[in-house]
């Protein structure tokens, strides 16, 4: 610190003199290596895009956008479609959600309402934090030894049994396929649906839950007639982001998922996921294509992924900044 | 559906239904831990685990030490890359990214976020595996921390946002340049969050095996040059689980509780440094 | 008799031991000479490749490592085609593969005179299944049957085609559950080759014999360690599995129908005769599938290991030669021979031999043996 100046803003280096100049020359250089750390973020972002687009471009040129609808993974003919990983992807995708959304929503409805057993909230909230730092490929190896046994015996049979009439839960059973792996990445979803969507609930203003309350509404009618609607954009968003991360897993669903390129409508059988695929293949793909069908199923994901996200957080902090704004 | 009773049912149904969600969101994660701490147990309890390195089948004992030190070692590395760098790009966002740039940095690092693990890995095949012709932990240390960048960045910048700007300005006002009261005062004050949001990255780094795949590649042999390939505990547990060897699924499971306990400590230091800190 | 002559081969090795040093060591098991084996430089190598032979390359190396201790060599088991496509890309020292190089993946390598292949063991493929109350043999199986059930048209344990050759054995009324390679594999090359050979229904389906096939039906596991882990775990479930994962997890296997009609249960001394009923094999001629003679077993094969022809630097090439040499000589293939490979018959081993002598440096041979 100079001594003794009374100036509260730095003055121009012009005026300044002696050991002021190279204070403020240090501003200068700090500034610079800010802009050059953000600088090296930007060109990590353009290094990564051409990473993964340039390898795809001989996949690219050869099937085009056939490559989506096409539904042969045949690495002897050299024939590669997306379709069969896509397909695999988005069932375990809604299966994940279709199990997540549900629980998760009553979840973050009790840890940002309800007012009896509070002191569960605590408990329950780093439960939930811990399940979102255990690792997937520790998930992945309960899911394989415990989880798929159970699902094999006990609960596809189960399934089979009391709603064999649909296609869906129809043909033979032997624990790995799109409904393990659904299982699975419920567990991993759970903890990013709860969090989000209570943060959600908890921007729903008090003023309006007070409201209802006083005007005679039960806790019940509260939620299903006040907060849901008012949250539900955020809480699409909640579920959009869910989705993302459910897109995205790898290691825990390439582990239950029985690695078989194909597109059919039990979901006991076995299937294929953008990232299993690219995880299973990527080290022995030889020749260009069948490398570029790889990282041409790379961009599909990363781009899916990005769309979700963005849509996502759009959702979400424009119902937040509202909601608080309100 | 207007009789008080009626509604007063209702009621008393959807808090069941809601304790009920609650329940069963608590049961994966008791069950998970259950399991992967009986199954794991043994083996850490079995001689040579945290000494040797795995033996071929038909020697008896071996162990993980090869991927104990592997994962220390590659998000070790990988800390030194993206800690810096990430907490100067946070600082970049608090003070100096109110514009245009500030918001295509922070897209940008959202983006990343949501990125499924497996594009760090192949970023880190495409980028250092081929051009060096050589599997090495260096490339999984830099896909790591492209990895761990953005949520480093993003802790830095809302720690460093939360210090009230009576700091700054009380140290502006005593005439200390703007970089100094950056680096002096502000940051400073941010360090919980900043260590936090470090520590976090780091627990998640090591948890993660995608990118580990086809860039560290695994290696059963000690080792500690990060130019040469390596294993981690991540890639035994994915590898060791696809195995018919009994010894070695229970060294999986072992691992497993190995890499758990790990990533509960880091969270664990997180947050009596934040306590610590705020005292 | 065999215990003399065995008790004679090691008194005789002690004696030429004590009467002053090789550094090899007289194998009692294969009663084979001593073997000078060369001392290598210091060096890391990196291998990567087919699951087939991975016990014994596990074995070895461990063992190599104990006996030089300045040479560690890491392999990793990826599967052949992970091992071709590694060394494309010339970030492995070596490369494995159960099957040699098609004519595009030496040519990716730079044609098929800068690489040199070289066979290190014989093996065979075993069809490992999980059925209870199907003891560990009883399974007969025949080249009809194995491609009715690898396309799909066999789909019950109790179907009539194997109850037919099955006579006397509980088959259930089950859902077979066939598991195969999601990975590119030797394994599944050596498999759909001799399938090919044999069912014409299955070559018109599949396309003939590949590492990475299109399969008809079946759920994918890495590596033939995680099929044989798939197998353990699934009532019901049929897979194709080097012999040594199944007998060292103890998983039933079938009883396979040979060319000759004999049904033999997969062992190493069916693969020397599978191999021996082919003369002149080379890595352009590597097929030993469906071989004549009645002892041999029907689903043969060979592992490669591919170099580049002249390498890059002098201490690793050497090192490698000298690992090599090592690994396809006596005091190496012991380790394949206590895991149930066959030992490699003396016309491969002299093959390697020579192969070995033409990996060079800067024109120069690299490995110093006569």
């Amino acid at each position: 610190m100079s001594k003794g100046t009374a100036e509260r803003v730095a003055p121009p280096p012009l005026v300044a003199a002696g050991r002021q100049r190279r204070l403020i020359a240090g501003d200068r250089v700090f500034e610079v290596i800010a802009y050059g750390a953000a600088a090296l973020i930007l060109l990590i972002a353009i290094v990564f895009v051409i990473a993964l687009f340039i390898p795809a471009l001989p996949a690219i040129t050869e099937f085009g956008l056939g490559f989506f609808i096409s539904r042969t993974w045949d690495p002897v003919r050299t024939q590669f479609g997306a379709l069969p990983a896509i397909y695999g992807t988005l069932v375990t995708s809604a299966i994940a959600l279709v199990i997540a959304f549900p629980i998760g929503l009553g979840a973050a409805l009790f840890l940002a309402e309800d007012s009896r057993l509070r002191f569960l909230r605590g408990p329950l909230s780093f439960a939930i934090e811990l399940l979102a730092g255990i690792p997937s490929v520790v998930v992945g190896l309960w899911a394989f030894f415990v989880l798929t046994p159970l699902m094999r015996d006990s609960v596809d049979p189960f399934l089979n049994h009391t709603l064999g009439f649909l296609p869906l839960f129809q043909g033979s059973a032997s624990g790995y396929g799109f409904l393990t792996a659904g299982v699975v990445l419920a567990i991993m979803v759970l903890p990013i649906m709860i969090a989000l969507s209570r943060d959600v609930i908890r921007a729903v203003p008090r003023a309006l839950r007070e409201a209802s309350l006083a005007l005679g509404a039960t806790n019940a009618e509260t939620i299903w007639s006040v907060i849901l609607p008012y949250a539900r954009v955020g809480i699409t968003g909640a579920v959009l982001l869910s989705l993302g991360r459910a897109l995205g897993e790898t290691i825990a669903v390439t582990m239950v998922i029985g690695n078989r390129p194909q597109i059919t409508g039990s979901l006991f059988a076995s299937g294929y996921t953008l990232p299993s695929v690219i995880a299973n293949e990527f080290t022995e793909a030889v020749g260009n294509v069948y490398l570029g069908a790889l990282f041409y199923l790379g961009v599909v994901l990363v781009l899916i992924t990005i769309a979700v996200n963005v849509l996502a957080r759009l959702l979400v902090w424009r119902f937040t900044s509202e909601a608080t704004a309100a | 559906m207007s009789h008080p009773l009626v509604r007063a049912m209702v009621d008393r149904v959807v808090g069941g239904l809601i304790v009920l969600c609650v329940s069963v969101a608590a049961i994966p994660v008791l069950v998970l831990l259950l399991f992967v701490l009986i199954n794991g147990l043994p083996g850490m309890l079995s001689p040579g685990f945290f000494t040797d390195p795995p033996y071929p089948q038909g020697v008896p004992g071996g162990g993980v030490l090869n991927a104990i030190i592997g994962t220390l070692e590659i998000v070790g590395i990988g800390s030194l890359l993206a800690v810096p760098l990430g907490a100067l790009i946070g600082i970049f966002l608090s003070e100096y990214g109110r514009n245009q740039i500030g918001d295509t940095v922070r897209f940008i690092s959202d983006v990343f976020t949501g990125l499924p693990s497996i594009a760090f890995g192949i970023f880190g095949y495409t980028v250092v595996v081929l051009t060096t012709h050589h599997f090495s932990a260096l490339s999984a240390s830099i896909a790591l921390a492209v990895l761990m960048l953005p949520v480093i960045l993003r802790a830095t910048e809302t720690a460093l946002v939360l210090v009230p700007n009576s700091l700054r300005e009380a140290g502006l006002a005593l005439g200390a340049p703007r970089w100094r009261v950056t680096l002096e005062i502000v940051v400073p004050a941010a360090l919980g969050g900043i260590v936090t949001g470090a520590l976090l990255a780091m627990a998640r780094a090591a948890g993660e095996t995608a990118p580990l795949l086809f860039t560290a590649f695994g290696n059963d042999i000690i080792q500690t040059n990060p130019l040469q390939p390596m294993g981690a505990l991540s890639l035994t547990i994915f590898r060791n689980a696809l195995v018919p060897y009994p010894n070695l699924q229970q060294q999986a499971w072992a691992a497993a509780l190995l890499l758990v306990a790990l990533v509960a400590a880091t969270n664990i230091a997180a947050r009596i440094y934040v306590r610590r800190i705020q005292r | 008799m065999k215990r003399v002559l065995i008790a004679l081969s090691l008194g005789v090795s002690l004696l030429l031991a004590a009467c002053g040093g090789s550094s090899g060591a007289t194998n009692p098991s294969t009663g084979a000479p001593a073997v000078v084996v060369p001392t290598p430089p210091a060096a890391q190598l990196t291998g990567a490749g087919a699951t087939f032979p991975q016990p014994f390359y596990d074995a070895a190396r461990f063992a190599y490592n104990k006996k030089f201790s300045q040479v560690t060599v890491n392999y990793q088991g990826v599967g052949s085609g992970g091992g071709i496509n590694q060394l494309t890309k010339k970030i492995v020292d070596f490369g494995a593969s159960d099957v040699p190089l098609k004519a595009s993946e030496a040519a990716a390598m730079g044609g098929s005179d800068k690489v040199v292949q070289i066979a290190s063991t014989l093996g065979t493929v075993s069809m490992a299944y999980n059925l209870d109350g199907v003891a560990d043999g009883a399974l007969k199986l025949t080249p009809d049957t194995i491609a009715g059930i690898f396309l799909g048209k066999i789909t019950k344990w109790n179907d009539s085609a194997l109850a037919a050759d099955n006579s006397g054995v509980n088959l259930p009324n089950q859902d077979i559950r066939v598991v195969h390679r999601s990975d590119g594999s030797g394994t599944t090359y050596i498999f759909t080759d001799y399938l090919s050979n044999v069912s014409p229904d299955w070559k018109a389906k599949t396309g003939g014999p590949g590492k990475s096939i299109s399969w008809p039906v079946g759920d994918g596991a890495q590596g033939n360690a995680g099929v044989a882990t798939r197998v353990t775990q699934t009532p019901g479930a049929i897979g194709y599995v080097e012999l040594a994962y199944v007998l060292q997890t103890k998983m039933k296997q079938a009883a396979l129908k040979n060319h000759d009609g004999t049904f033999v249960i997969p062992s190493a001394a069916g693969a020397t005769a599978a191999a021996n009923a082919f003369a002149g094999t080379t890595p352009s001629n590597f097929s030993i599938v469906n071989a004549a003679g009645k002892d041999s077993a029907p689903i043969s094969g060979y592992s490669w290991i591919i170099v580049y022809k002249d390498q890059a630097e002098k201490t690793k090439g050497t090192a490698l030669v000298d690992y090599l040499y090592w690994l396809t000589t006596a005091d190496g293939q012991q380790y394949a021979v206590n895991l149930h490979y066959a030992a490699l018959p003396s016309s491969m081993a002299s093959y390697d031999l020579t192969t070995l002598k033409g990996v060079t440096f800067g024109g120069s041979a690299l490995l110093s043996v006569s």
